[in-house]
């Protein structure tokens, strides 16, 4: 698979990511990553939308 | 329910805090909102679509072992709907218990019927959805 990517296939590993994320429960910046989240145990639901100020 | 709902678009962090803060629809949301300004994460799920420097609408659901278990993608104009969304999410959460069933397509909740693929289901699935 290539650096920019064609997409992932369903039933394969997703190789790790990390974002900066806005948290409104805490109020606060901060970040993510899929390894942080399998460390916890936790499945990770992604929701992708295009653009803040639209509707999702 | 063990699980991290994030959502994700090429804004900032800043710009997410600015739309949670003005915007009413958001007050009550509780998830992390990724920025992805570089549009890498986007590229790497396959829905950056280049000319607009937008993420499309896509939907991925990865287990706690990082395997991708759902993906689903749509054009900028049509929004997604949640219980879909939740119906896909309780059905893995399902079958990560219950390896030996799958979970047909108008199977909601736990508790719902669901079918055992082997011998006796070949050609019998109208059958076994009655039961």
């Amino acid at each position: 698979m290539s650096e920019s990517g064609n997409g992932l296939l369903v039933g394969h590993p997703v190789p790790n990511f990390e974002l900066a994320t806005f948290d409104p429960v805490k109020g606060d910046f901060g970040a993510i990553s899929l390894d942080g989240l399998k460390s916890q145990n936790k499945w990770t639901i992604l929701f992708f939308y295009p653009a803040d100020f639209t509707f999702v | 329910m063990g699980a991290e709902l994030v959502t994700v678009s090429c804004d900032t962090q800043f710009v997410h805090l600015a739309w949670q803060r003005q915007e009413k629809e958001l007050v009550n949301v509780k998830y992390p909102m990724g920025a992805d300004p570089t549009g890498k994460v986007s590229r790497m799920f396959g829905v950056y679509e280049e000319g607009a420097g937008l993420a499309l609408r896509g939907t991925f659901i990865i287990n706690p072992e990082g395997t991708l278990l759902n993906s689903e993608v749509s054009f900028f104009n049509m929004g997604r709907n949640i219980d879909e969304l939740m119906r896909k999410f309780k059905a893995n959460l399902y079958l990560a218990k219950k390896q030996a069933e799958a979970c047909p397509s108008k199977w909601k909740d736990e508790g719902d019927q669901t079918l055992t693929p082997g011998p006796e289901l070949v050609g019998r699935v109208h059958e076994a959805l009655q039961k």
